[in-house]
C-alpha cells in the first residue's frame, strides 16, 4: 500500500461532481486498506478495532457531504490524501491518531448509535457539555 | 578414537529391526491414505461453502452500527432495505475485504449492493479464506 504511495501526485481537477464522488470512494478505500499497515505503526490493537477506524474515516467524509463543487472536493481529498500519508509514513505519533480519531471530537464516550446503550446517559450528558 | 568409539557401540547395541519396520510400516500404512487425500484435494478442500459465506457475509453485515440486526437476511438490498448511503456500501464492501482477507476491485465493489450478492461473489472468489 505504502510502496504507490510515495509518488503519489496531485490528480488534474475533476471535471464533473460524478467524477469527484468516484474519487472520493478510491480515497475511502485506499484510506481502508491502509488502516491495518497504520494499526501496526501505532500499536492501536488494544486501543480501537479496524471497524471503528473505518466508521470514522467514514464520518469524516460525510461531515463533507453537502459540498459540491468538484474542485473543492478535490482541494478535501486532496487534504485527506496528505493526512493519510502522513499517518502511513509515520510522520505522526500515536497520540495524534488517538486523540483526532479514536477518542475523536466527541470525547471520551462515543455515541456511535443505537448499539451504544450499555453507557449511562448521565456519563455522556456529562462528557458532551461544557465540562472543559 | 571416535571410530574406535563408534565401533564399540555398534558392538554392543542391538536393535529389533523386525520390530521396528513393522512399527513403522503400520505407521505409514495409516498415514499414507490421509496424506494421498491431501494431496489431491489441496485446492477444493480449503475453499469455503456456500453457507459458511453467507454466515460469515450476514455477520458482518450485522456488526455494522448502523445496521439493526434484525433486519438482515440472505437478500437483503443495502440501500433499499437497510437504508445505507453509497458510502456506507463501500464501508460494508472493505469489511466483508478485511473478513474474508480480500482485495475486491473497483469495478466490482462498485456492483455489489446486495448480501446475495456479496455472498455470489465471496463465494466465487478463489482466495476468500
Amino acid at each position: 500500500m505504502a510502496h504507490w504511495m510515495k509518488n503519489l501526485k496531485v490528480q488534474p481537477n475533476s471535471t464533473s461532481l460524478e467524477e469527484a464522488r468516484k474519487r472520493t470512494f478510491e480515497f475511502f478505500r485506499l484510506a481502508c486498506r491502509s488502516i491495518p499497515s497504520i494499526m501496526e505503526i501505532y500499536n492501536l490493537q488494544d486501543v480501537v478495532s479496524p471497524s471503528q477506524l473505518r466508521s470514522t474515516v467514514a464520518s469524516q467524509i460525510r461531515k463533507n457531504s453537502h459540498v459540491t463543487n468538484p474542485k473543492v472536493i478535490d482541494m478535501l481529498l486532496f487534504k485527506g490524501m496528505e493526512e493519510l500519508k502522513n499517518f502511513v509514513d509515520h510522520a505522526k505519533q500515536r497520540h495524534h491518531i488517538i486523540g483526532q480519531y479514536v477518542v475523536g471530537r466527541k470525547g471520551l464516550v462515543q455515541d456511535l448509535g443505537p448499539k451504544d446503550e450499555g453507557i449511562s446517559n448521565f456519563l455522556k450528558n456529562f462528557y458532551n457539555s461544557k465540562y472543559s | 578414537m571416535a571410530s574406535a568409539l563408534r565401533s564399540t557401540i555398534l558392538r554392543h547395541i542391538r536393535i529389533p529391526v523386525s520390530q521396528t519396520l513393522t512399527l513403522n510400516g503400520s505407521k505409514l500404512g495409516s498415514g499414507s491414505g490421509a496424506v494421498a487425500f491431501r494431496l489431491f484435494s489441496s485446492h477444493a478442500d480449503d475453499h469455503l461453502d456456500k453457507e459458511e459465506v453467507s454466515a460469515r457475509v450476514l455477520d458482518v453485515v450485522k456488526s455494522f452500527p448502523k445496521v439493526d440486526p434484525s433486519k438482515v437476511t440472505p437478500d437483503v438490498h443495502f440501500q433499499k432495505d437497510l437504508g445505507l448511503d453509497s458510502l456506507d456500501t463501500v464501508e460494508i464492501v472493505m469489511a466483508l475485504e478485511e473478513e474474508f482477507k480480500l482485495e475486491i476491485p473497483d469495478k466490482e465493489a462498485d456492483k455489489i449492493d446486495s448480501c446475495a450478492l456479496a455472498i455470489e461473489y465471496v463465494y466465487n472468489h478463489p482466495m476468500a479464506g
